[in-house]
């Protein structure tokens, strides 16, 4: 038999996610997730210019090179560098994100420095610098009206698949989708991986992806069940051949979702970091789904298998009858036996 | 099906499968002299990680920018220069910035809110509660991605998708303060004369409708008390007007005035419908600033300005939408010759289903207004793709299975289609149900990922159990050897 579904096997796996959980809700309670750019806090460099140069790509060019150039020279690093213009005025602004904070003194000192070196590229073009330090205000009620989607989402998922499979497949699908989100994000919390509101679209991933696997692996118990070659093997047995069976499956929509996420991730990686981050978190979704589905559901599935097969043989063991029918025939028994208590009365 | 049934179909649905790939991707190109043919994916509204948006900086009162303080003290230098060559005093009106402002950070505070370089906690006290209440007016608006962020303690900074709605009227409505107030003194009246105050006794909540030719309203709900005391003053307004044609009732956010409607009789209704050429975007911001002040609790006096708005590009990118389509299209493509070469003649079925599906994608995403694409949204279409092309994979083993038990072709697409409708079904509903919680209760970019999986997951339910089988059938009255056709092979057992 295999040792996936033994009771040894179900404990590992979740003294493993339980140590990595708490390891991670440690880490985020206490310095949280690592923030990208979008909703860290910075402080930024504002350059900003109006005139008829702002036509020209090399003069913007040399401006953000110049900006950079002094930067780096006072010994600062860029994290990013934003330009927008003016919507109703002609005026263009560079924004140099700074990877640290500055105090108001080096603010100042640097401010000044931008400005001698900036006034030497131009004459007749306006400019101004200056410094700000940005706090970014995160979105509650997204974060937990999303949280409560998800929630809202599961309990479907869980009574449909109690009504389309058995109620033990959703038990263990809902135990192992809680247990894939809270893993992939307690790993990205760990990992360190930055991470904006894009983590909410992970978790919904893994929820997703760890439905998905968990369903595709339990249609093939649902059907391997009812097969007279299986139907009267011990539940940890059956259950371990099916797992096994649904490998291939499990491993191709991996490798097919792992696929997508690269891609998407090689975009990112050339045009902008936040898919990269996100393919990242995607992947360790996927990860933590595969094992999930193969390992941890057919280990706790088979535990609840054994138990209500147990239950069910103890009962067939007494009465091989339905509990419907026995109720159905005490009633017509009682109802058979009382003309007869009647007559004897009169 | 009969064959010339079957050539009429594939003609008819190969024009019209056509036509709509064109309809929905072919480049533009000039049409006549003053216009141009634009495809319906170009129309695809983006949200702003794919493509530009807007931002501005509100200024509090008594806060101004380092350059607003730069060009009083230039203002205030030439005056004196001039004061002092003329022999006459400096202008009142004219202030010297050093002494009324100081700086934080990079920002100047006036004297009155900050004092021993400590600020007054009235200020911020009245800050936070306006930045409460601008974030719940920026929250109510639906974006599929908005930004919001505290730059040097006091001012805000916040960062809006591009939409149809002029940003400049976004902006300017969502810094308004003051309590909703239902006047008939116009703008120009220094003391208005309020007809009735739009707190939360009087009105419920504020909410948008389509007025249909008129394009949509603003509507105004009203609570007993408040239905009671606006069927007053419209009624006592619409008598005044002299000559009949009704008298205008204005409706102001403090001291701005919001909107005006003719009243030409008695409203005696518990909710009103205003109209006034607006889009769905700008009605729903006027309905987010009304609901944002209904509760008393939450009006705040501090008067906001913001001295100009900016243009940026996406924040994945300028290219990150198109090199997304490209690399979708690349797979979509790659699905299609997998399915050729290893299926066949069903291969072919499954490129008719697949160009269905993404046509009914594309027009549903572009035909219902308000839906805005993110980065998130493609994925969840290639997720939705990605079923959609493994419930028809799982459909033609099952049915190559079938054959192999010895059944005819036609029974062995029956039997398979049965066999994998159960699974197929079970993903699609499971899909949908999850997509369906996202997009009821969800809010920001989730709504739009929920909304857009939901509809990709509907139409590749009906697409893979029913078109691409229907394509199917329609493939298969055509070829004489209808076996080699789908690239099954029939195992020849001898007689001994």
């Amino acid at each position: 038999m295999s040792k996936i579904t033994t009771k040894k096997c179900l404990l590992i796996s979740l003294i493993v996610s339980l140590v990595l959980i708490v390891a991670g809700a440690f880490i985020f309670g206490f310095v949280g997730f690592n923030t990208n750019s979008v909703t860290s806090d910075y402080s930024e460099i504002e350059v900003s210019y109006y005139g008829t140069k702002l036509n020209e790509q090399d003069f913007l060019d040399e401006i953000e090179k110049t900006g950079k150039d002094t930067i780096a020279e006072a010994g600062y690093k860029i994290s990013e560098v934003k330009y927008s213009e003016e919507a109703a005025g002609g005026r263009g602004l560079f924004e140099f994100v700074l990877k640290k904070d500055l105090t108001e003194t080096q603010s100042a000192e640097l401010v000044a420095s931008l400005e001698t070196s900036l006034r030497a590229l131009t004459v007749t073009e306006g400019e101004g610098e200056t410094y700000h330090k940005d706090v970014y205000r995160p979105h509650y009620e997204y974060i937990w009206r999303t949280a409560i989607a998800m929630g809202v989402g599961l309990v479907l998922v869980f009574v449909y698949v109690a009504i389309r499979y058995r109620v033990g497949m959703s038990v263990t699908t809902l135990v192992a989708s809680i247990h894939d989100v809270l893993l992939t994000l307690a790993l990205i919390a760990l990992l360190r991986i930055p991470m904006g509101t894009a983590v909410i679209g992970i978790a919904a991933c893994s929820l997703i992806l760890s439905v998905f696997m968990n369903l595709f692996v339990f249609g093939k118990m649902r059907k391997d069940f009812r097969s007279e070659e299986r139907k009267d093997l011990p539940a940890r047995e059956a259950v371990a051949l099916s797992s096994s069976e649904s490998r291939k499956g499990v491993y191709v929509t991996a490798i097919v979702a792992a696929a997508v996420l690269l891609v998407s991730g090689v975009i990112g990686a050339i045009l902008g970091a936040d898919l990269l981050w996100f393919m990242l978190g995607s992947l360790l979704a996927v990860g933590v789904s595969v094992y999930s589905s193969l390992v941890l559901s057919p280990a706790i599935y088979a535990s609840v298998k054994e138990r209500s097969d147990a239950a069910r043989a103890n009962k067939a063991r007494y009465n091989y009858a339905s509990e419907k029918k026995n109720k159905k025939a005490a009633k017509v028994a009682d109802k058979t036996s009382e003309p007869s208590e009647s007559v004897s009365e009169s | 099906m009969g064959k010339k049934k079957s050539v009429v179909l594939i003609v008819l649905i190969t024009l019209i499968l056509a036509a709509l790939l064109f309809l929905c991707f072919a480049p533009a190109f000039p049409l006549s002299e003053i216009g141009s043919f634009n495809a319906l994916i170009n129309k695809v509204d983006l949200g702003s990680d794919l493509s530009s948006g807007y931002y501005t900086v509100y200024y509090p009162e008594g806060v101004i920018s380092k350059e607003d303080y730069e060009r009083l003290q230039a203002d205030y230098e030439y005056a004196k220069d001039d004061a002092e060559e003329s022999g006459e005093a400096i202008p009142s009106d004219i202030e010297n910035p050093e002494e009324n402002y100081a700086a934080y950070k990079g920002i100047y505070l006036s004297n009155d809110i900050y004092e021993d370089g400590v600020v007054s906690k009235t200020f911020n006290s009245e800050f936070n509660k306006a930045l409460r209440a601008v974030e719940r007016r920026f929250e109510a608006k639906g974006y599929s991605d908005y930004t919001i962020r505290v730059q040097d303690d006091y001012t805000i900074r916040v960062e809006v998708p591009e939409t149809d709605e002029s940003p400049d009227t976004l902006f300017t409505a969502f810094g308004y303060s003051g309590g909703l107030i239902f006047s008939d003194s116009d703008k120009n009246v220094a003391n208005k004369n309020v007809l009735m105050d739009g707190t939360s006794e009087y009105v419920k909540k504020a909410g948008v409708s389509n007025a249909g030719s008129s394009g949509y309203a603003v509507t105004i709900e009203f609570t007993k008390a408040g239905k009671a005391k606006f069927a007053e003053i419209t009624g006592s307004l619409a008598s005044s007007s002299t000559d009949g044609s009704g008298a205008t009732l204005y409706i102001y956010i403090g001291d701005e005035q919001l909107m005006g409607a003719t009243v030409s009789e008695e409203l005696n209704q518990s909710t009103v419908y205003i109209t006034g050429n607006y889009t769905k975007a700008s009605a729903e911001t006027v309905a987010a600033v009304i609901n944002s002040v209904l509760d008393e609790d939450d009006i705040f006096d501090l008067s906001f300005e913001y001295p100009e708005y900016y243009e940026f590009a996406p924040t994945m990118g300028d290219y990150t939408a198109l090199a997304l389509g490209i690399a979708l299209a690349v797979l979509a493509v790659a699905s299609i010759i997998f399915a050729l070469v290893k299926f066949k003649g069903m291969g072919l079925a499954h490129t008719y289903g697949f160009l269905t599906y993404l046509l009914a994608l594309v027009l549903c995403v572009t035909l219902i207004p308000g839906i805005e694409i993110t980065a998130g949204c493609i994925l969840a279409v290639t997720l939705a793709s990605a079923i959609f092309i493994g419930s028809n994979f799982h459909a033609f083993d099952c049915i190559k299975k079938e054959f192999a038990t010895g059944k005819t072709l036609t029974a062995s697409v029956k039997a398979g289609y049965k066999k994998c409708l159960a699974a197929t079904l079970d993903v699609h509903i499971i899909l949908f149900l999850i997509s369906l919680a996202m997009y009821l209760i969800s809010t920001g970019v989730v709504v739009f990922i929920g909304l857009v999986l939901m509809l990709a997951i509907a139409i590749s339910a009906i697409c893979s159990v029913a078109l691409t089988r229907f394509y199917l059938y329609m493939f298969l009255a055509q070829p004489k050897n209808k076996i080699a056709f789908v690239g099954f092979r029939r195992e020849e057992t001898e007689d001994e």
